[in-house]
């Protein structure tokens, strides 16, 4: 007979002790994301500091500043992690149409809010079930129907972008109660420990922390979360377990659609206006939520990916393009962010390659 | 055909080919490998192996799931390389590091699953990667014309030259495969159990097809499970057992029962502990059962406390059965009963509501949540048991059912929170088949429960069935693996030909059940099965 | 061993009877060249026209023809390329950015050394085909998912194009590009000369892909990349080569849009061109899974496109409602695409 096998031995990687220290901190780098992004935040933060000193920036990159430059990871953050429930949803789950999404929700927002005279936390909700409407539309064709992701969310995207021009007639709401909106987006001091620390923007307590703490409970604590993953992983072998492989797929783009919609809320708030282009204009939403989730260490093909690998993707985006506007003058700046964008995201996905070659994957 | 009867005369005088006489010269031999072994990790799937494979004949290439056949022509058509041993090909020593390698000596292998472009026609498939080119582009004429040999010589129809493959039935598929391979100009041709999924017309044809090889030179390896066919066919066979090659035997000299013993060995004890199986009703009831095109009139009885062994090879239609119970497929016609109530599972969430549980055949592909711990992997499926509310993981009582399983099923681990993917086949199964007993199951259906499971954690296995009827579930153990399922089951059925057949009780032995399910049906003991074609 | 039968003459045929495929026209060795999806699409387009022509008057004259052609011509153009990528089971959505950088280049060199037509198309494609080579060796070579890198390269040449823009717009454009259909000297029989040269280049690429090695090694790696490898197909050259060759017709297009425009190049340029594009390749049918295309469909998706963009304005309806329907197309083209081959998956 066949010989007995040796015993199990624990796996990831070489075994400790032949490996050097510095291989060791390499490999914890590449296969820990989180561990990698903290060192770059801590990298980006330190090169400013350092250029700030030296004079080299056109106004000071402080706590204060990157306190305040925070009210961009808002709407970043939350996009970032729509793209997270449904990158995780797996075959190939991606949602071209968040950008859209928000466009249209915002204009509903402004409708109930703006012009019919709705309470806010009415319109909000209003707005957030908009949204999760839209999301279903695409969790209908993508889980039910069999679309590719792709195609799906592209399609919605159009549809979406162009509703929202339409139903206004391209012109954008700015009455008196929206642009009442705009003290979501001032900075306030933070509640008991405010003192010393600078003032950080409404926002964030608002919408940005309650909706990362409801995201990571859904996906960490929830039995939803554990059947998101476990499709995302083998949705084949989750039909044989008995889970309802369309269905939690289709609530990852409802979810999505949710929180789009409550982007909506924040973006009509910071501009004060619903405009019907929030979210479509420029190279739309949709890209850099999808690049801080792969930034964030979230597989493309779905099952692996975590709330905190995208907060930390959105945290050093966002100071790393608050420390470019002022690296450079004029325009300048707004451009050497899209090169930081690209890059970053080039970067991070050929990471994803080769630990996903050299290690077996990160987490 | 006049020349098929020439070929098969010559064949029935002495046993060969038409050609030189039979003790083989060198020149006679086309590829010769001695001395392979083949270690996988801890595991050798091949300790000791030799082969000789002659000019012009069909060589059969018989063994047990596990013997090392798989390895070996992986070895052959340059997927592995051996780690120790020769191979000579053509009086020359070579070396096969490479599929490429083995393509260009001109040994072309014929697989169960055609790799063939669905989108491309016919021709195309053919001829990927050394198309026929005039000028710039492709001279689809003579490739067509060269394709339409090819499929006339399968029994094809010629229009199927230009028809995209994907709309071709699986035997027909294959077929093309085999097409393929003789494009290349294929000196050695490796069937792996091709007639798997071919009805007995389309068996007829390939034997045709390898005839007409055969006679000009072709050699080929025939790998099958169905030893009858091996008398239609073959001119030597080549038993494997427990990774070593037992010996090579010109065919007219054994009987099917004869083969079997080999493969089996006659060492393996079945010895089974005596296991008293309760009375009564049975707990689960398949009657009539029929899905138009897999499998029709099955009749299978399990009581609660029983195990019985389905035992079926490949094509046989017996894993369809099992993913019908589990609500998977569903059926045409027939009947399902638990309990004796009617039932008809939807879905597998349909069938665990109602205490049925189902073990995947494949692990990889069907059962694992490769990149997530044990106890994921445990509760999946099980979630609103295993939570608060319904909503909130209950990550306590998830961590405590996943540590009495490991204990219970003894998997190796320093905790569950492994991941599974990193496990040898063997534990990463019992995670597996842990996950179906956070909840006791009324009916457990195991598919292939040990398939790429080593021997160590295949008895636990085992031992963990039979507790599993003993504390009154009704098991039924889908398998091809013989010996286990003689082991395990209380009574066995073989399944052939998408119908279940022969019953054994608890006293048959493998080589009985093998020549059923081989084919000889009802046959005494030491017939022997040989027939000129 | 197909040379077996040649050696010993079967006698099941008898020998003087030819195969039954050989000197038929070379049309009946492969499927027919126009698919299902494609004659639906030829008929929606008809369609579309002769409502459009009753709606409006205006529509079925040249002057709202012909710019209709004019602005299809780079959709077009780019897609296929794009069809080719798709083809392979990749995508590419940087060519919007890629043609921002590229008419960017052209514009800045007509503008200030007066370059001659032919060099300026020179240059255009060769800069086209420089993007197109980062995308395909990081996308060949790196073994990544193609859309991940391609909306990070999007960025770059994003970058690059506006620091090439510098100020705001380039300004006075000269006529050199007219001839691509601007006034008479664009048109040859009332068609732009864009749109020919699509129609020629589709056609070039549709006959590379129906009836050489090299076309057909695109499809084999669009169904099994692995399978293709094995039978000896150059995978990543192959792949390489189909995002070079579109940053080319990425670099051609370029021109047209050139063209098409006023003598202000702004920096809007491209942008959302990638979706028309990809909009236009899966309307005419391309799966986005690989393995199943035609250049074609694609000509006929932009064409589609274009007309339904053209009718809303001809009609006087808010411009936006263009996009509207060609997400309901998508949905569409794309859904009947999926249950056609469901329907020859069950048959």
């Amino acid at each position: 007979m066949t010989t007995t096998p040796a015993l199990d031995k624990p796996s990831s990687g070489p075994s400790g002790n032949t490996e050097s220290v510095a291989a060791r901190v390499i490999r914890a780098l590449l296969t820990q994301r989180i561990v990698l992004l903290a060192v770059l935040i801590g990298v980006v933060v330190v090169v400013f500091f350092i250029m700030d000193s030296g004079g080299y920036l056109t106004a000071p990159y402080d706590s204060d500043y990157m306190a305040s430059s925070l009210i961009n990871a808002v709407p970043l953050v939350m996009l970032g992690l729509a793209e997270l429930l449904v990158i995780l949803s797996g075959r190939g789950g991606i949602d071209l149409s968040v950008g859209a999404i928000v466009s249209l929700a915002g204009m509903i927002f402004g409708f109930a809010y703006g012009e019919w005279g709705w309470p806010l936390w009415l319109a909000i909700v209003l707005t957030a079930a908009f949204g999760g409407l839209c999301g279903a539309l695409n969790g209908f064709l993508i889980a039910y129907i069999k679309f590719p992701a792709l195609i799906a969310t592209l399609a919605t995207y159009y549809a979406y972008k162009s509703l929202a021009i339409v139903i206004n007639n391209q012109r954008p709401i700015s009455t008196p109660p929206i642009q009442e909106l705009f003290s979501i987006s001032r900075s306030v001091e933070l509640p008991l420990i405010g003192g010393g620390l600078p003032d950080v923007p409404l926002g964030i307590f608002t919408f940005l922390i309650p909706t990362v703490i409801v995201v990571w409970v859904l996906l960490a604590r929830t039995t939803y979360g554990r059947r998101l993953y476990a499709i995302g992983t083998n949705d084949t072998a989750g039909e044989w377990a008995g889970l309802p492989v369309k269905d939690t797929r289709f609530k990852a783009y409802v979810y999505a659609g949710v929180i789009s919609g409550l982007v909506a809320v924040v973006t009509v708030a910071q501009f004060a206006s619903a405009r019907p282009d929030a979210g479509v204009s420029g190279s739309g939403m949709a890209l850099p939520a999808i690049t801080i989730a792969v930034l964030g260490g979230v597989a493309i093909t779905g099952g692996i990916g975590r709330v905190a690998g995208v907060v930390l993707a959105a945290l050093l985006i966002v100071w790393l393009n608050a420390g470019i506007l002022l690296a450079f003058v004029g325009n300048e700046g707004s451009q050497y962010q899209l090169l930081a964008l690209g890059t970053v995201l080039v970067f991070a996905a050929l990471l994803n390659g080769i630990t996903n070659r050299r290690y077996g994957g990160s987490r | 055909m006049t020349s098929d009867d020439e070929i098969n005369g010559k064949e029935t005088t002495d046993g060969e080919s038409p050609g030189p006489p039979s003790s083989p010269g060198p020149e006679q031999v086309r590829l010769q490998l001695a001395g392979i072994s083949k270690r996988f990790g801890a595991v050798r799937a091949i300790r000791h192996a030799d082969i000789t494979v002659r000019v012009g004949e069909v060589h059969a290439l018989v063994g047990e799931n596990g013997a090392g056949k798989s390895t070996m022509i992986k070895i052959i058509s340059g997927v592995e390389s051996a780690d120790t041993g020769t191979i000579d090909f053509e009086g020359a020593p070579v070396s096969i590091n490479s599929t490429t390698d083995a393509m260009s000596l001109g040994i072309a292998t014929v697989y169960q699953e055609p790799q063939l472009f669905s989108e491309l026609t016919v021709s195309e498939n053919i001829f990927t990667g050394r198309e026929i080119r005039k000028g710039g582009r492709v001279n689809w004429a003579a490739q067509n014309a060269k394709v339409v040999e090819l499929l006339e010589l399968l029994g094809l129809p010629a229009r199927y030259a230009t028809v995209p493959v994907g709309s071709l039935s699986i035997a027909e598929q294959q077929q093309v495969s085999i097409a393929k391979a003789l494009a290349g100009n294929a000196k050695v041709l490796i069937l792996d159990e091709p007639s798997a999924i071919l009805t007995d017309a389309e068996i007829d044809v390939l034997f045709t097809v390898v005839r007409r090889l055969t006679a000009s030179g072709v050699s080929v390896i025939y790998i099958s499970h169905r030893l009858d066919e091996l008398f239609r066919i073959a001119a030597r066979v080549t038993v494997m057992r427990d990774g070593q090659t037992i010996g090579t035997y010109p065919i007219e000299e054994l009987s099917v029962r004869q083969i079997a013993e080999l493969m089996v060995g006659g060492i393996l004890s079945d010895d089974r502990p005596e296991r008293v199986v309760p009375d009564g009703e049975a707990a689960l009831v398949l009657s009539g059962l029929t899905r138009t095109g897999k499998f029709h009139d099955v009749d299978v009885a399990v009581k609660r406390g029983e195990i019985v062994g389905l035992y079926g090879l490949v094509g046989s239609g017996v894993s369809e059965i099992a993913a019908c119970v589990y609500g998977m497929d569903r059926a045409t016609s027939g009947q399902i009963l638990l309990n004796g109530t009617p039932i008809e599972p939807r879905s597998p969430q349909d069938a665990q509501k109602l205490g049925i549980a189902l073990l995947p055949a494949n692990r990889k592909l069907e059962g694992m949540f490769s990149f997530q711990s044990i106890a994921f992997n445990i509760s999946a499926g099980h979630l609103k048991l295993l939570s608060r509310f319904g909503i909130f993981v209950d990550r306590t009582r998830e961590k405590s059912v996943a540590r009495d399983l490991i204990k219970r099923l003894a998997v190796k681990t320093p905790h569950e929170r492994t991941t599974i993917g990193a496990m040898s086949g063997g534990n990463a199964q019992k995670v597996v088949l842990a996950r179906q007993l956070v909840e006791r199951p009324e009916v457990l259906v195991l598919a292939e429960p040990t398939q790429g499971v080593d021997v160590g954690a295949k008895e636990e296995i085992h031992r963990i069935i039979t507790e599993l009827a003993e504390s009154g579930s009704a098991v039924l153990v889908v398998t091809s693996d013989l010996p286990e399922a003689l082991r395990i089951s209380d009574r066995l059925q073989v399944v052939r030909g998408g119908t279940t057949t022969v019953e054994f009780g608890p006293d048959a032995t493998q080589v009985d059940v093998l020549a059923a399910a081989a084919g000889a049906v009802g046959e005494p003991a030491g017939d022997n099965e040989g027939h000129a074609a | 061993m197909s040379a077996t039968v040649n050696e010993r003459p079967d006698p099941g045929v008898p020998a003087s009877e030819p195969p039954p495929v050989a000197p038929r026209p070379r049309n009946r060795v492969l499927p027919s060249p126009v698919s299902g999806q494609e004659f639906v699409l030829i008929g929606v387009i008809a369609a579309l026209w002769i409502i459009l022509a009753f709606a409006t008057p205006a529509f079925f004259t040249a002057g709202s023809i012909q710019p209709l052609l004019v602005s299809t011509a780079p959709i077009a153009l780019v897609g296929i390329g794009m069809t080719i990528i798709i083809i392979t089971g990749g995508i590419d959505v940087s060519v919007g950015a890629a043609i921002m950088v590229c008419s960017v280049i052209t514009a800045k060199l007509l503008v200030d050394q007066g370059l001659a037509l032919p060099l300026a198309v020179l240059v255009s494609v060769i800069v086209g085909a420089v993007l197109g080579l980062v995308n395909g060796l990081l996308i060949a070579y790196g073994r990544v998912h193609a859309i991940i890198i391609t909306f990070g390269t999007a960025n770059i040449f994003l970058f690059l194009g506006l620091q090439i823009f510098g100020s705001s717009t380039v300004n006075g454009i000269p006529q050199t590009f007219d001839v691509f259909g601007r006034g008479v000297a664009g048109r040859t029989l009332g068609v732009p000369h864009a749109f020919l040269i699509t129609v020629v280049i589709a056609g070039i690429a549709w006959w590379y892909l129906r009836h050489t090695a090299g076309g057909r090694h695109f499809y084999a790696i669009g169904g099994d990349a692995h399978a293709a490898r094995l039978a000896g197909v150059r995978v990543q050259r192959r792949i390489l080569l189909a995002y070079v060759v579109t940053g080319l017709l990425v670099g051609l297009a370029s021109c047209f849009v050139i063209a098409q425009g006023t003598s202000t190049l702004d920096q809007s340029v491209g942008n959302g061109k990638e979706l028309a594009v990809i909009a236009a390749v899966v309307i005419g049918g391309t799966s986005i899974m690989g393995g199943r295309g035609s250049v074609l469909g694609t000509l006929l998706g932009a064409l589609l496109v274009q007309t339904v963009t053209s009718g809303v304005t001809q009609l006087g309806w808010n411009s936006q409602l263009s996009d509207l329907f060609v997400g309901v197309f998508i949905i569409v083209a794309v859904g009947a695409d999926l249950i056609r081959e469901r329907a020859r998956r069950a048959g």
